[in-house]
């Protein structure tokens, strides 16, 4: 059974995200003015989303059908080479989708 | 301002048709995506959720992403601080990467005495990202399915989630948690329930701090005599 036929599943975990979600945006506004972020635990915090969303994105790239996918034929690594070198160049967010979409469609239908 | 926002509006759609591509029933993904208004989130913890993966590993992937925010809200604190509660949650809810970056880069840090200026600028981007937000995720999500799934979708949205990674990483400490993070989460991706992807945060975050501390007590030596005393 997937998640997505368990109804009281779905509410608990949308649930979950939207409160996380609204509550980390919201941390400070609850708490008083004296109640500083010390710059140390700043830097850190700052590391969380990076490493969050590295485990995101590398299986999606880096893995096909649950087993790594480390090969000059995994088109999705050459789209994401090609599509990170032009937003380090441009910064244009939409500029790299574009790209990286061209690169994978191109080598997939070649 | 027009540039993020068309960026924002491709990320929403892309983000909408990754729901409704992954498995998601239309309906679902159009509560899902107005509720909790948490693009990044929502991307993340998506495949977990058509895994029926246990709530708690949902939430805690969720709360990992949503860490940064706990940064942006201690960034714009200053503006707002002197307005009553209930203004302060509003001006949290509407809180978004987009409109976070564009008011650090207007006013930098306000120190308690946020006037008309700041909350006048802060809404006009907050607002217009609520809205460009929910437009191209709803557009994204009702069209999705119309889409066949070789073209590779998925990957848009992975490429999407790179682009807001990418200008994180701006230091050592952050390419090593990438890194680690990276290899973790490939090596562990036939552990059941992704707990591989937990267990790769974890180990990636404590191998950047690790990192991060060797650094400053080798580049300032008295601040961190001072700390440890």
């Amino acid at each position: 059974m997937t998640g997505v036929h368990d109804v009281p599943y779905l509410v608990v975990t949308i649930g979950c995200v939207a409160a996380v979600s609204f509550l980390s945006r919201a941390s400070f506004a609850f708490l008083p003015e004296s109640v500083k972020l010390p710059p140390r635990v700043q830097r850190s915090l700052r590391h969380a989303p990076v490493c969050a969303l590295a485990a995101i994105v590398a299986p999606a790239i880096f893995t096909e059908h649950g087993a790594s996918a480390l090969s000059v034929h995994n088109y999705r690594i050459w789209a994401v080479l090609a599509a990170g070198a032009v937003f380090a160049k441009t910064r244009n967010m939409l500029a790299m989708m574009v790209v990286g979409m061209v690169v994978f469609t191109a080598l997939r239908l070649a | 301002m027009a540039p993020a926002t068309l960026a924002l509006a491709a990320w929403g759609i892309v983000t909408g048709v990754a729901m409704v591509k992954g498995g998601l029933p239309v309906g679902v993904a159009l509560v899902f995506s107005l509720v909790a208004y948490a693009g990044t989130a929502q991307l993340a913890t998506l495949p977990l959720i058509l895994l029926h993966a246990p709530w708690p590993l949902v939430m805690l992937t969720a709360t990992f992403i949503s860490l940064r925010f706990v940064i942006f809200a201690a960034g714009i604190r200053g503006a707002f601080v002197r307005l009553p509660l209930r203004q302060r949650l509003a001006s949290a809810y509407f809180q978004g990467d987009l409109p976070f970056v564009l008011f650090s880069k207007r006013f930098g840090t306000v120190e308690h005495d946020g006037n008309e200026t700041h909350w006048g600028f802060y809404y006009g981007a907050a607002l217009t990202c609520f809205v460009v937000w929910h437009v191209a995720a709803v557009t994204g999500i009702l069209l999705g399915s119309l889409a066949p799934t070789s073209w590779g979708l998925d990957l848009a949205a992975a490429l999407a989630i790179i682009a807001v990674l990418i200008p994180m990483v701006t230091n050592v400490p952050a390419v090593v948690g990438l890194i680690v993070t990276s290899v973790l989460a490939v090596l562990t991706i036939r552990v059941p329930l992704r707990l591989g992807l937990l267990a790769s945060i974890v180990f990636g975050l404590a191998a950047a701090l690790a990192v991060e501390t060797v650094l400053d007590r080798r580049t300032s030596p008295v601040i961190h005599t001072v700390e440890t005393l």
